[in-house]
């Protein structure tokens, strides 16, 4: 029961008491002055907003279309990745983390600079996709470009699990690929892929960068932009913001209950040590389909913003358009003329993302582990408690962090310190492991931990050396993800990091701010193949260890 | 779990460090260097440290809002003169006139806060664009930009609601037809300054109808083909205000800060980011006072009604 307890304490420490504080505010106006007085008093004049139900209307369709499009985007390519050799799926999965680590409101911006008028497109090809661009299904379709890795590497680890084993039975009792697909995979899948895409419809919810970018050019409102106008708008109003909130928690309180009613009805777990799927039969033909497949989305979906990112981090002048006289290494150059800003920046931004996936990744197991195995009285609040920070937006997780930690009876607190900035990513990144960790872990048997503990293993020696090595793998995709991710986290940075220190985003929020695009476009590029190359380094690692 | 325990003694180490020393604490918006550059000078002169704090407006005063239990800001500089408004009524700001702030115009300057220095709010336009120059703001609405004006959002950026409300005060009636006239022209209001800004920059649009200023002089600096037209019926100023917290233990601090940013070295550190200095006789980098005709209007009389006027504006935009 010690176990029960440290996970309810680790997830009550750094995502509770955020979101209750949150919470309080919602109710409590002068909550931030630690006052009482007025309960109530925000609720009803923050709700009584005509804007609010057409944006919360839009925000749900955005979200379901973008929830559909990365399930039906990334589960074949799930599916083929685990059936071809480990070193091409090696290169397929590290081009499919880049996504990840260009922020969305720069992967947006870097959408609009190729496809606008007088784009990059234009400029080359003599054509535009404006209309599209700045339409819902241009909405839709970036967003979707840029979350499909989150259902993409949890498929794919699902099918892996699932093995070759079921399939290459039934296709000795006649059956046919398809149907073995459709009615034996693919089922078992379904947890994961489930699981992800309520991650992909909590994240769109949230969105703020590429709904504001995009969406504002077409008049459409979601509930995140409303609740960012009170935030950072005059005249600021973090108690009616923090109402607005509670909607968002609400929706995804919804999505969380219809996730797990539809989970629990596949929820089968397979034999470990699974054949892995063959891909020996494979023909070199069919070996250059699937190598085809992959690479036309990796050039839409890595390929697209990169290079729009690349091109502009080299052009000297933004005005100059995209001609060989406008090329040089100027944004460069001035990066590094700020003197030590940029090496501290790109410094602090990586120790945290690799502190933050590291201690995610651990307490993710712990977690999961009293979630799905031990099963304790209020578990599945536990479950619902650790998506949250995913469904509310970073404005507020950080507000709420400032509510909790700036508090004065605190004898000790991370508040002010780079500490805090870590606090932020433990809460804001936890929801991604504990996912994928939760449904693996489901779908693992119980015989073996049953067999540890015949043998008089511990809890902890269970978890330790049974359940970590098998789950390996899954923590590390998710480690990735998490280091991704944290490398360019955005607003908690700009709201909490302590005077003086510069993350990559503050920095590269700097340069837009002033108007040099290029520059910040320059330092988000090093900034991807910096943490690229990291990334890679770790898979490779990770593929030398492999027994 | 050696992994665990290492992070939590880095955070711990973090947290003691952090209380040794007892520097002065300011949130500030606008250009990192010149913030940078000001609190340098300072120490220099001084020896007293500066922390600051630098992120934009609307973050430095939410984060202001949710210390309050216990506050950590001792002075703030923000780019909207809104917030130092709205700080003022709710008598949070320590009244001080500084010596140096004789030379600031009184519009610029209260009891409680006072301009570091300002923009104002122009046409900017991209030079490439081979468009006609403009020189009234109505000028925009003619056929000529058709599809070609992208404005700042004055629900998201204080200096374009500021712009409206100066020009809404000259003249109610033509300044709402000429903005009627602006959508049917096909004019965008992409989002906040950059988002307006930069379409232009990018010569996806042309021209930007209230821009601000000091930013466009900086972007020309560097080489990009824009420049910027004072339209001849008037322009509006965005001052940046400096306030102290009436919280702070280090009020003696705070005041020989606003000193410094007032004195002679400061406000020639303000001029060289191309804002306009506070104080009129400082040698400005850019257009000065005698060159550009302000519309002069009472702040705190349109800020009674700003929200009915962004209302106003969104709904007319939305048609």
């Amino acid at each position: 029961m010690v176990l029960s307890f440290v996970s309810a304490f680790l997830l009550i420490i750094i995502v509770g008491l955020p979101v209750a504080a949150i919470a309080a505010y919602a109710v409590f106006p002068h909550f931030n002055t630690l006052s009482f007085a007025e309960p109530f008093a925000k609720i009803w004049p923050s709700l009584n907003d005509p804007r609010l139900v057409g944006a919360t209307l839009q925000a749900l369709a955005l979200s379901a279309s973008v929830t559909l499009g990365t399930v039906l985007l990334a589960t074949p390519f799930g599916y083929l990745r685990a059936r071809i050799t480990t070193i091409d799926g090696k290169i397929w999965d590290a081009l499919f983390l880049i996504p990840f680590l260009i922020p969305p409101y720069v992967g947006s911006l870097a959408w609009m600079q190729v496809l606008q008028r007088n784009g990059f497109l234009e400029q080359l090809l003599g054509f535009n996709l404006e209309k599209f661009l700045f339409s819902f299904a241009g909405l839709t379709t970036v967003m979707t470009l840029h979350l499909f890795p989150l259902v993409y590497f949890s498929s794919s680890r699902a099918f892996a699990m699932i093995g070759s084993r079921y399939g290459d039975v039934a296709k000795v009792f006649g059956g046919r690929s398809l149907s073995i697909f459709a009615r034996i995979e693919l089922p078992l899948a379904l947890p994961a892929i489930f699981s992800s895409a309520l991650i992909v419809f909590v994240l769109t919810i949230e969105e703020f960068g590429t709904p504001e970018i995009l969406g504002r050019r077409f008049g459409f409102e979601v509930i995140v932009t409303a609740i960012h106008d009170k935030f950072t708008n005059w005249p600021i109003d973090l108690s009616g913001a923090s109402v607005l909130c509670l909607i968002l928690i609400g929706v995804a309180f919804v999505a969380f209950q219809l996730h797990t009613r539809m989970a629990a009805r596949f929820n089968i777990s397979v034999e470990t040590s699974a054949q892995p799927m063959s891909s020996g039969q494979a023909s070199n033909g069919h070996r250059l389909i699937v190598w085809a497949t992959f690479a036309s989305l990796a050039i839409v979906s890595v390929m697209g913003p990169v290079a729009s990112i690349t091109i502009s981090a080299f052009m000297i002048t933004i005005s100059g358009g995209v001609t060989w006289e406008n090329m040089g290494f100027r944004n460069f150059a001035e990066i590094f003329s700020t003197g030590s800003d940029a090496f501290q920046a790109i410094g602090t931004s990586l120790t945290l993302a690799a502190l933050a996936a590291i201690l995610t990744g651990l307490m993710a197991l712990i977690i999961a582990f009293s979630v799905v195995r031990l099963q304790s009285r209020g578990t599945a609040f536990l479950d619902f408690l650790s998506i949250l920070p995913n469904a509310i937006p970073g404005m507020a997780v950080a507000v709420g962090l400032i509510l909790t930690w700036n508090l004065p009876f605190w004898p000790v607190t991370p508040y002010n310190t780079v500490g805090i900035l870590l606090m932020a990513y433990l809460c804001l990144m936890l929801p991604y492991p504990i996912r994928m960790v939760t449904v693996a872990l489901r779908q693992l048997p119980t015989s073996l931990d049953d067999a540890a503990y015949i043998s008089g293993a511990n809890e902890w020696i269970v978890i330790k050396n049974i359940l970590a090595p098998i789950l390996l793998p899954v923590s590390l995709a998710a480690g990735f993800i998490v280091f991704a991710v944290s490398t360019r986290e955005l607003v908690s940075s700009l709201m909490l990091a302590p005077p003086g220190v510069e993350t990559v985003a503050t920095f590269v929020f700097r340069q837009f701010d002033q108007g040099s695009i290029n520059v910040a476009m320059a330092m988000s590029l090093l900034v991807v193949l910096v943490s690229g190359s990291i990334i890679a380094l770790g898979q490779k690692m990770q593929g030398s260890h492999k027994p | 779990m050696k992994k665990l325990l290492v992070a939590l003694a880095t955070g711990l180490t973090f947290c003691v460090s952090a209380q040794a020393a007892e520097p002065l604490i300011v949130y500030s918006a606008g250009p990192k260097p010149l913030s940078s550059a000001l609190a340098k000078g300072f120490e220099a002169e001084t020896g007293i440290a500066v922390e600051l704090f630098q992120s934009s407006a609307g973050k430095i005063m939410a984060r202001y809002q949710s210390e309050k239990a216990n506050p950590h800001a001792d002075m703030m500089i923000s780019a909207a003169w809104s917030h130092a408004i709205t700080l003022d009524a709710a008598d949070e700001l320590l009244a001080y006139t500084s010596p140096n702030a004789k030379k600031v115009p009184s519009a610029l300057k209260t009891k409680t806060y006072v301009a570091q220095g300002a923009a104002a709010l122009a046409i900017a336009y991209n030079t490439k664009s081979g468009l006609p120059l403009p020189h009234k703001w109505a000028d925009l609405a003619k056929a000529a930009y058709q599809d070609q004006v992208t404005m700042p959002d004055p629900s998201s950026s204080g200096s374009a609601l500021s712009l409206l409300q100066g020009l809404v005060t000259k003249d109610q009636k033509s300044t709402w037809a000429m903005f009627a006239d602006l959508k049917s022209n096909g004019i965008i209001v992409p989002g906040a300054n950059k988002a307006a800004l930069t379409p232009v920059l990018q010569g996806s649009r042309g021209v930007v109808f209230g821009a601000v200023d000091y930013i466009v002089f900086g972007s020309k600096a560097k080489g990009e083909s824009i420049d910027v037209i004072y339209p001849t019926d008037g322009t509006v100023l965005a001052p940046r205000p400096i306030m102290i917290m009436k919280s702070t233990p280090h009020a003696a601090a705070a005041k020989a800060f606003v000193d410094y940013i007032l004195s002679d070295k400061g406000q020639a550190l303000v001029a060289s980011r191309f804002l306009l200095p506070a104080r009129t006789d400082i040698k400005a980098k850019r257009p000065g006072y005698n060159d550009l005709s302000i519309i002069e209007f009472d702040q705190l009389k349109a800020a009674h009604s700003a929200t009915a006027t962004k209302q106003k504006f969104a709904k007319l935009m939305a048609q």
